[in-house]
């Protein structure tokens, strides 16, 4: 699992590649914390991610929650078919902007 | 004209009336009977007093009358004798009777031939009356020798006064006149002793006829007197005067009543006797008059002494006819009239039985018994009006009641599973099951479902039937959806439902229910009895299932249920019943019973029936033996065949992990081989990696207390048609099945964090199945390949 966060002007990406399983959630759990403080639009992109699992979606739901306190956005971008019929299950689809 | 008797019967007046007045005449009839035999033997008696009266003073009268001619002779024969010497004074003498002696016709003073030797020989001086003048001749000649009369010849002879026989006086030198007289004729006796003549005086008989006929008691009665012959010589038919007899008459007719009396009245009787004078029915009274040898009757017809008697009676006998008939004229109108009000109350209820309830009653203000039946009637009729209403009202309140529980029927009917088969794509069970509500609604429930490759079932049975058992019913069946929702233990599901039955039964009411939880996957049944029969087995024969009695649901809200579990073998059906089965009753109230339902199902499990022909047969069976009799009770019967298929493994590979998160990747890469050895399409397959490592995770993160401890076992199994993956742990019993469903449709703020693993789970794959055996948590998730 790799995270890369780059910035443009108040936007920031972060390009979340390979599998996000519940060990990679862990493993991935600092940097996350770096993109909660992000202030902004926070912009997911997903284009590479193959897999989530619940573990995933919960770090994904903290940066929402964390955004909504600062008034900022999450903007989810790219999502595969697999990862899409997953936030469809799960109602997330209305909790994120989808791009 | 109708039958008489008919139009009597008719009118109750009429009858009253006719009643009255029959016993009135018998009454009058009895009265007057009696009045009138008295006043018959008063007046007869009053008849006699008189008659005899009248008969005492004519007698007396006639004596008085014969007396006095005695008296006038024996003073004046004295006289003759001391002047015998004088022959011419003899005239004198006799003149002087006549003229002093009224009542007298003649007199004779006549001597024996040549006793005055210078009168030659007659010498008779009579005195005698000639056109009311007193004459006086000397009547002796050769034409009439008056010695050899006699008169004078009887008095010479009996040497003593007597009284002639009547006789017609016949004097050819009086105009031929003819006079009946009888004679006081008296010896004249000389000094010495000679019978020297005979002193005759005459009385008249026409003149004593009258004096006697004068005296008439009754109008028509008269009076007559016979001689010592029985000759008539008084009698109001004067051709009967000396001529006839008493006798005469019964020589031509005997009468042997008038002979009798005749010859009494010759012997000198006196009496009375009842008898026909000249065929009329008279009473004569009779009595001798003094020496005379006479008698003398008085002849009272009867005519005469009961004329007032009967026209009296015929009086009397008119005025009661009279007064009967108004009597019955007065009592029917009388009647009538008071019976007017009855024939108006009979027409007014003719009125009402037609149906005209509201129709009014005369008014009646009598205080009699037709008042009172007015009155009572009135009180009827409002009672019936009110009844009616009462009627209209129970029938439409009864008519909305009944389309209300047609209603409620066809809820309760919704309410109970109605498809069968319920489950048609699972070929390891085979259910069916009906409820008979005895009434329109019922107290006997079952229900079941199938969760996460369980099957629940219950059977159930409240006391007492219709409407608030339905009632009841309904709520226990809520509460069995309720709370098996999410719970799979039995007993804990009973609590639920019996602490919330038992919470608000103010009714003490009871439910009975049998709830069985078959695990479909391993064939173990879990159930919980509750006061219900116990569910037969049906494999090789016919057996019970080995229940705890245990109090019915609703009698004690802290009532332990206990879980009891066996194993189901392939092929065996259970068969539930509530009671209406085993005691369904015929007419004579004999049970259908436990042993007829056996035997019955035996026969079933012989001819290998599925549920349907079996719960078909049992209704058969019961509707064969109760026949006509009513329902008595709810029936329910329900049969579970369980048949699971053999699952022909193709593949199975198993794996087992410590607690520890890091080990997930050796859990995707074991899945993914499973998955692609299935050849299984990739979306699919990421789906099953997904469900297994979000159940995987769960059990690593929750199952063990101590982190990092314990282990995790993942069974792959595929028969090449659905992938089955178990995950075992022995951690703390954790049942994902009871998780509470993620709400997928909160905000933001509101939603939670975690939580989502089991929903995966659930999401992803095509059932799961919860099992905790031996202390082990045994997860099933099951993905149609």
């Amino acid at each position: 699992m790799e995270i890369k966060i780059t910035t443009e002007g108040k936007e920031t990406i972060a390009a979340l590649i390979g599998r996000l399983d519940t060990m990679a959630a862990q493993e991935i759990a600092p940097k996350m914390d770096e993109l909660k403080n992000v202030s902004g639009t926070l912009i997911l992109d997903c284009s590479e991610l193959s897999y989530i699992s619940s573990s995933g979606l919960r770090i994904f739901l903290t940066l929402r929650k964390a955004a909504a306190e600062k008034g900022g956005k999450v903007i989810v971008r790219s999502m595969s078919n697999e990862i899409r019929s997953v936030f469809m299950m799960t109602g997330f689809m209305n909790l994120f902007e989808i791009q | 004209m109708k039958n008489p008797i008919q139009y009597i019967r008719q009118s109750l007046s009429r009858k009253l009336s006719l009643w009255i007045v029959f016993f009135a005449a018998i009454i009058f009839n009895v009265a007057l009977g009696f009045m009138f035999t008295q006043a018959l033997k008063a007046v007869r008696q009053e008849a006699i007093n008189r008659a005899t009266k009248e008969l005492d003073n004519t007698v007396l009268r006639v004596n008085s009358i014969l007396n006095y001619v005695e008296w006038a002779t024996n003073n004046t024969d004295w006289l003759v004798l001391r002047h015998l010497d004088a022959p011419d004074s003899m005239f004198v003498y006799s003149r002087r009777i006549l003229q002093n002696n009224p009542y007298l016709n003649g007199c004779s003073i006549a001597f024996e031939p040549y006793y005055f030797k210078d009168r030659g020989r007659f010498f008779s001086a009579y005195s005698y009356y000639d056109d009311g003048k007193v004459q006086t001749v000397q009547e002796g000649n050769d034409s009439y020798v008056y010695f050899y009369m006699d008169w004078y010849q009887t008095a010479k002879l009996m040497d003593r006064p007597v009284w002639t026989e009547p006789f017609c006086d016949f004097n050819p030198e009086l105009n031929n006149t003819s006079v009946i007289i009888a004679s006081y004729c008296k010896p004249l006796k000389d000094e010495a002793g000679n019978y020297i003549g005979t002193i005759s005086t005459d009385l008249s008989l026409d003149w004593l006829s009258e004096t006697i006929s004068a005296l008439k008691p009754y109008p028509n009665s008269y009076s007559m007197m016979i001689g010592e012959g029985g000759t008539y010589f008084v009698h109001p038919d004067k051709d009967k005067l000396l001529y006839q007899t008493i006798f005469t008459e019964t020589l031509k007719y005997p009468n042997p009543e008038l002979s009798a009396m005749g010859h009494a009245m010759l012997r000198g009787e006196e009496g009375m006797c009842e008898l026909q004078m000249d065929g009329v029915d008279s009473y004569v009274f009779y009595k001798p008059l003094g020496e005379t040898g006479w008698s003398v009757a008085i002849v009272c017809p009867e005519s005469d002494i009961f004329e007032g008697y009967l026209k009296l009676r015929h009086l009397v006998a008119f005025i009661v006819v009279i007064g009967l008939i108004l009597m019955l004229l007065i009592f029917s109108r009388i009647v009538t009239h008071e019976l007017k009000p009855l024939r108006s109350l009979a027409d007014q209820t003719d009125t009402i039985a037609k149906g005209s309830f509201d129709q009014l009653l005369p008014e009646d203000n009598r205080s009699d018994e037709i008042g009172r039946l007015s009155h009572s009637f009135t009180n009827m009729q409002q009672s019936l009006v009110r009844y009616v209403e009462q009627l209209k009202e129970t029938t439409a309140t009864k008519a909305s009641i009944e389309s209300e529980l047609k209603v409620a029927s066809a809820i309760q009917a919704s309410m109970l599973p109605r498809i069968f088969p319920p489950f048609p794509e699972r070929k390891d069970i085979d259910l069916y099951a009906s409820m008979k509500p005895a009434k329109e609604v019922g107290g006997d429930l079952f229900d079941f479902f199938l969760r996460d490759e369980k099957l629940f079932f219950c059977i159930g049975d409240v006391s007492g039937k219709g409407a608030p058992a339905a009632m009841l019913m309904a709520v226990t069946h809520s509460l069995f959806r309720a709370a098996s929702a999410r719970e799979s233990d039995p007993s804990v599901i009973m609590r639920s439902i019996n602490e919330t039955v038992c919470l608000d039964n103010e009714a003490n009411m009871f439910v009975t229910v049998f709830l069985g939880v078959l695990d479909l996957p391993s064939g173990r049944l879990r159930f919980c009895n509750a006061g219900h029969d116990s569910p037969l087995l049906l494999g090789s024969g016919v057996a019970t299932l080995d229940c705890m009695p245990n109090l019915p649901i609703g009698i004690l809200s802290e009532m332990k249920y206990t879980t009891q579990e066996c194993g189901i073998e392939a092929g065996t059906t259970i068969f539930l019943y509530t009671d209406g089965l085993t005691e369904a009753m015929n007419i004579d109230h004999e049970q259908y019973g436990k042993d007829r339902v056996v035997e019955r199902l035996k026969t079933c499990v012989e001819q290998k029936m599925g549920p349907r022909n079996i719960l078909d047969t049992m209704f058969d069976g019961v509707h064969a033996f109760v026949q006509d009799a009513d329902q008595s009770d709810d029936l329910t019967m329900l049969a579970l065949r369980y048949t699971p298929g053999q699952f022909a493994t193709i593949l199975s590979d198993t794996l087992t992990l410590n607690c520890d998160v890091a080990r997930v990747p050796e859990l995707n890469d074991f899945i993914k081989s499973i998955t692609e050895r299935l050849n299984m399409d990739p979306t699919v397959a990421g789906q099953v990696q997904l469900a297994v490592e979000e159940a995987v995770v769960n059990v690593m993160s929750y199952a063990y207390p101590e982190k990092g401890k314990g282990f995790v076992t993942i069974k792959a199994m595929s028969d090449g048609h659905e992938l089955r993956l178990v995950v075992i742990d022995s951690g703390v019993a954790f049942d994902p099945t009871s998780a509470e469903k993620a709400d997928t449709t909160l905000s933001v703020e509101d939603r939670p964090i975690g939580g989502l693993g089991i929903f995966l789970v659930r999401e992803l794959m095509d059932s799961i199945n919860y099992e905790r055996v031996d202390n082990r948590n045994i997860l099933m998730m099951i993905k149609n390949i």
